[in-house]
């Protein structure tokens, strides 16, 4: 973590109510979502093999080994695909339509993720988005959104 | 028809083919399914349907089609049905209810879209590896009675990590929509051109008597349906499908006995990429590596390649998956699937038709049972049942099912026997 001080901050937006769903955490992962709530988007870094992985793991998944380390990575990546979803889960169906996407992190990571502001589907392939904590009154989530969204 | 397999008149005698001498080859010799639609009855109701009477009837149709006796049969693989099922140890239970003892097997599998292709997958091993002569591969798939909204809160938790992926919200059908979204931005592919499989597919369904959307509809109807995940809208979409099937597979001897026609597996593929959905490290999402894999090995055992296939039966729950898995499996080039579609070349009359059940988009989807109709339909095609859909000559058909976002595929090719 000590890389943690050169990254930029993730953006922090108030949120109202709670998360719709909110996730599962276990003693090992609840480390990422205290992160997440200060700030940080951290995922796990083998010692041996020197590879990252996300979501967080006990252990790595490339090479089996168990010394692994949380690293704060970069909350900057480029979006590989998105949709927007209209027709959603009950929990989800307050917020629809909503846009979620596959954001490749610069730090070399896949993940998935909402998407926000308003701008059309087709148009945020392989645009610059920055991960933002979002902060529900019951504990944090996290999202992308265009670093330039003109 | 290869070179390879128009010279060997019983294939049986292939060693290549067989894998090992030990093993034995798989056939198919009966087909039965219910037609796809709704079927299953609000809880509460005075009078059910019940699973296993409907399944029961696809059983006799299918076994008393083939034409094997109750006793030879020896094995029964059965997809586990939906949570919704209020009959549990399903498997077990319908044994007793057909009263069909075995030595082989009697179990359930389970493997979201692919379950299906896995009962049909164990049922040939068992058959392969002489522990059965005759076995059955069977499902039934019960949900539509139960409203989407309910269904995606228990289907969204298949939709990656269950804490790092469910609570932003995403659908199974998302991950096909962002395939392709990301297939349009890297081919140039249109949105007519995609949606053009939906046409396609209800032109086959019109003419299958197991679809459940047999009505025609025009581009443009595809086009102005309600959005349900960009781009696609309702039409593109799997349909909401109660169903049951039976698939009789029996040894080459057995079904040599039997004196009719029947479909002779000669090819098999599998490969998970270890992803589930979305892969941490960065892959080309819409190459579908997984159908590449399979398909190869299905190819490589069978002796035989792309332009062999005289028709194939994907599992496609959106347009755009039809043609990302033509792509990797080679029956149409990379980047030109949606193309060749619009083109017709897909269509039955056209160079490789696709789907000619009507596939998941108009034949139905009852996801756990889904592959099972494939079988039925080539099953059709290799015996010359399919009436107005017959691909005439159809020699060589192939079919594949998978896991997530085609994170994993099974590929079977089938060949016509008699």
């Amino acid at each position: 973590m000590s890389d943690a001080a050169q990254m930029p901050a993730m953006p922090r937006l108030p949120m109202a109510g709670t998360r719709p769903y909110p996730p599962a955490q276990s003693s090992f992962t609840s480390a990422f979502w205290c992160g997440l709530d200060e700030g940080r988007f951290m995922a796990t870094h083998c010692t041996a093999c020197d590879r990252l992985s996300f979501p967080p793991k006990p252990f790595c998944p490339h090479c089996w080994h168990r010394s692994v380390q949380w690293r704060a990575i970069e909350p900057r990546g480029v979006v590989y695909s998105a949709t927007t979803i209209h027709a959603a889960p009950k929990v989800f169906g307050a917020e629809a339509p909503y846009q979620v996407g596959i954001i490749d992190l610069r730090a070399g990571l896949r993940i998935a993720t909402r998407l926000l502001g308003n701008t059309p589907t087709a148009r945020l392939l392989d645009r610059e988005v920055e991960l933002a904590v979002l902060a529900y009154e019951d504990g944090p989530l996290f999202a992308a959104r265009l670093i330039d969204p003109l | 028809m290869s070179a390879a397999s128009s010279s060997e008149p019983a294939c049986s005698s292939n060693p290549e083919r067989r894998g090992n001498l030990m093993s034995r080859q798989v056939t198919i010799v009966g087909a039965a399914g219910i037609p796809c639609g709704r079927v299953q009855t609000a809880p509460g109701l005075d009078l059910q349907v019940l699973e296993h009477e409907v399944l029961a009837a696809c059983v006799l149709e299918a076994v008393g089609q083939a034409g094997v006796g109750k006793e030879s049969i020896d094995a029964m693989v059965l997809c586990h049905p939906r949570p919704y099922t209020q009959q549990l140890y399903f498997g077990t239970f319908m044994a007793n209810y057909l009263r069909l003892p075995s030595n082989g097997v009697v179990m359930e599998v389970v493997g979201n879209g692919m379950t299906g292709g896995l009962a049909f997958d164990q049922a040939a091993q068992m058959i392969e590896t002489g522990r059965a002569d005759v076995a059955l591969a069977l499902g039934v798939n019960f949900e539509t009675a139960i409203c989407s909204a309910e269904h995606m809160n228990r289907s969204m938790r298949a939709t990656g990590d269950v804490a790092f992926h469910t609570p932003f919200g995403f659908t199974p059908i998302s991950w096909y929509a962002m395939d392709a979204m990301r297939y349009m931005h890297e081919t140039g592919a249109t949105r007519a051109e995609i949606a053009s499989v939906a046409v396609k597919n209800r032109r086959h369904a019109a003419l299958n008597p197991l679809a459940q959307y047999r009505e025609l509809v025009t581009l443009e109807e595809v086009l102005a349906q309600r959005p349900i995940v960009e781009p696609f809208g309702l039409y593109e979409v799997p349909p909401r499908s109660d169903g049951a099937a039976c698939i009789v597979l029996a040894s080459e001897d057995a079904a040599r006995a039997l004196g009719k026609p029947y479909a002779r597996v000669i090819g098999r593929g599998f490969h998970h990429e270890g992803a589930h959905q979305i892969s941490e490290v960065p892959t080309d999402m819409i190459a579908f590596n997984a159908a590449v894999r399979a398909g190869g090995q299905a190819y490589r055992a069978a002796g035989l390649q792309a332009d062999d296939i005289d028709v194939a039966e994907l599992y496609a729950p959106c347009t755009i998956v039809e043609v990302l898995v033509s792509e990797a499996l080679g029956l149409t080039p990379r980047g030109r699937g949606a193309a060749q579609a619009a083109a017709g070349e897909t269509a039955l009359g056209g160079r490789i038709p696709i789907c000619t059940s009507g596939g998941l988009i108009a034949r139905g989807h009852p996801p756990f049972i889904t592959p099972l109709y494939s079988y039925l339909e080539l099953f059709e095609q290799l015996t010359r049942r399919a009436g107005a859909r017959q691909v005439p000559e159809a020699a060589i058909a192939m079919a594949a099912c998978e896991l997530g976002n085609y994170n994993a595929a099974l590929v079977h090719i089938l060949e016509a026997a008699a």
